[in-house]
């Protein structure tokens, strides 16, 4: 488990070892139309972990997500992705550095689960560049990933949910970037589905990506993070290993319910009292 | 493309005179001795079937690139004011300076770019700018604004509206190379901001945020779609009228026929298509009842529709 346990400092400093984490971000706060969403968020993300933001809804989760990924421009605090301001990365460059995996996608007609993932390769191009072999390599890598093969020609608007998302992870893992930032990958699924995905996402961590995953639900946070980020009323207030940042105390704190996490062996559970009778 | 080669062949072989294709290809290629066969190809005929082109291609791409660009299939040059615009300017001159027909082209092709402007300004602005609700509205206002003042040039001259009835409902003339040597930049600047903007609409089509995870930004993505699509939809407006049609459903027929929404497929084709379809009802409006020629609109009508709902049949 990471957790505070490795914390080697903030070395300004572009060293591929590790010594600078992928993702850091410091006093993050987003100001909407006058109201402050977000007001003091940090994150770190190093390679090979997945990180699990949880919180209720109108926490600040996505536009915390938005704004280290450099898709909302915050209004104060500090993203560095390895090392380098996120704000002065723009384009083809913040392309390879992530990709950010939305909540609702978008599903067009016309367009093949292979189309899709061309366009998030598309990231590696110079305007009017055509695909090189490496490029295809990488488009049947990310189709092989997430376990599409053999539905390249399938059109999008003919898929199920769970296809649908595994297509939008492998849009993201074309792009070529070594962290993936998925907003509610599971929250449409059904329960095959989503185990499908947290599967495809360990996968993922296993082989040394950082993954950081906004989530709702706590036993699948539980199951599947090495680490988890309580958000709540536009600032991270805890993080650490699920099972103990997750307590009792903190649930009733945060969402206003008596519940516990059981964790036990690869199984997680929330045990919750649902409406006050014993 | 063969169907374009085809409509070129017969746009250039026949009209009030019909002189056979072998000639044509003579006349082009310089080896027919000039000849009253020559006049009618070269000043005449020539000149009129690049226009036509021209004007089909860059509605059958403008309305491709808005489609695209605003996510709405309904989009066409009328959503972002041009078409209202160009009205508006082209009845100006017509009514009010009818001595000044000269200036009919660049009338057209300044306020279809004025409408334009004052849509993005409006549609780009805010907190809310960029999204695809408010252009379209910011569209729909300001063209009603525009055809309103049309409106009222007509009630003030009715007498001479007649004479304003071919630009309405779009038609080509043969007035020889005259209009092109002013207008020819403007397409030129829209045909190659669409070559780069084919890219960023694929994008577009997986939603905002994988654009913008894809290191693009819709909204620049937007206004140059939208920006490119009025500058030929303007620079079509000045020399062929108020093409109706092609902007709307060229782009619709491309898709259903292709099977796809790639716009490295849609973007193009729908050139050639937009181009093959006004030349050849052009070629129709000028031979059905020849030497009377009819505005091209309702022959354009008659060549696409059917194949539309052909196709829309197809594939529903």
């Amino acid at each position: 488990m990471t957790g505070s346990g490795r914390d080697l400092g903030s070395v300004p400093d572009l060293a591929p070892n590790g010594a600078t984490p992928l993702l850091e971000a410091q006093g993050v706060r987003v100001t909407i139309g006058g109201t402050e969403i977000l007001r003091h968020a940090d994150l770190r993300l190093e390679a090979g972990e997945l990180v699990a933001i949880v919180g209720p809804n109108g926490a600040g989760k996505s536009t915390f997500a938005r704004a280290f990924c450099g898709l909302r421009k915050p209004t104060g605090g500090t993203v560095r992705w390895s090392g380098v301001d996120v704000s002065t990365i723009r384009g083809r460059r913040l392309a390879r550095l992530r990709a950010f995996v939305p909540q609702r996608a978008q599903v067009p007609n016309g367009v093949t689960v292979k189309d899709a993932i061309a366009i998030g390769r598309s990231a590696h191009l110079k305007p009017l560049q055509s695909f090189s072999a490496a490029d295809r390599e990488a488009i049947a890598g990310a189709t092989a990933r997430a376990r599409l093969d053999g539905m390249e020609d399938r059109q999008l608007n003919t898929l199920s949910g769970g296809e649908l998302q595994r297509v939008q992870i492998a849009v993201g893992l074309a792009q070529g970037a070594p962290v993936l930032v998925a907003d509610e990958p599971t929250a449409q699924l059904d329960l095959g589905a989503t185990a499908a995905v947290s599967e495809l996402l360990r996968d993922l961590v296993h082989d040394d990506y950082g993954i950081v995953l906004i989530v709702h639900d706590l036993a699948l946070a539980a199951a599947v993070a090495d680490r988890v980020v309580v958000m709540s009323d536009g600032r991270t207030i805890a993080t650490g290993p699920p099972v103990e940042v997750l307590s009792k105390e903190m649930i009733g704190e945060v969402w206003n319910v008596e519940a516990e996490l059981i964790s036990h062996e690869g199984r997680s559970g929330l045990h919750v009292e649902w409406l006050g009778r014993t | 493309m063969v169907a374009l080669l085809a409509a070129v062949g017969a746009s250039l072989a026949l009209g009030a005179v019909k002189i056979p294709l072998g000639e044509v290809i003579d006349i082009l290629t310089g080896k027919d001795a000039p000849g009253p066969a020559t006049q009618i190809v070269e000043v005449l005929r020539l000149p009129r079937t690049v226009e036509a082109i021209l004007v089909g291609a860059a509605l059958g791409v403008a309305g491709a690139i808005l489609q695209g660009a605003l996510a709405n299939p309904l989009a066409s040059p009328d959503v972002i004011g041009v078409t209202g615009g160009a009205g508006f300017g082209a009845m100006l001159i017509i009514l009010l300076r009818p001595e000044d027909i000269g200036l009919l082209p660049v009338s057209a092709l300044v306020f279809g770019l004025v409408a334009a402007a004052m849509v993005f300004s409006i549609g780009f602005s805010g907190a809310s700018g960029g999204g695809v609700g408010r252009v379209i509205l910011a569209g729909i206002a300001i063209a009603s604004m525009f055809a309103a003042g049309t409106a009222a040039l007509i009630a003030a001259y009715p007498d001479r509206v007649p004479s304003g009835i071919f630009f309405l409902v779009g038609g080509l003339t043969s007035d020889g190379w005259t209009d092109l040597e002013i207008i020819w930049p403007y397409f030129a600047v829209g045909f190659v901001l669409a070559v780069f903007l084919v890219r960023p609409l694929d994008r577009l089509m997986l939603g905002d945020d994988v654009a913008a995870s894809l290191g693009s930004r819709p909204r620049a993505i937007r206004l140059t779609a939208a920006v490119a699509a009025a500058i030929l939809a303007s620079a079509a407006a000045a020399i062929a009228g108020l093409v109706a049609f092609i902007g709307l459903v060229i782009p619709h027929i491309v898709r259903l026929a292709g099977g796809t929404n790639n716009h490295t497929f849609v973007i193009p084709v729908s050139a050639l298509g937009g181009a093959t379809l006004l030349v050849a009802a052009d070629t129709l409006a000028r031979t059905v009842r020849a030497p009377i020629e009819m505005p091209v609109g309702p022959f354009m009508v008659l060549l696409g529709v059917p194949v539309f709902l052909w196709l829309l049949r197809r594939v529903v």
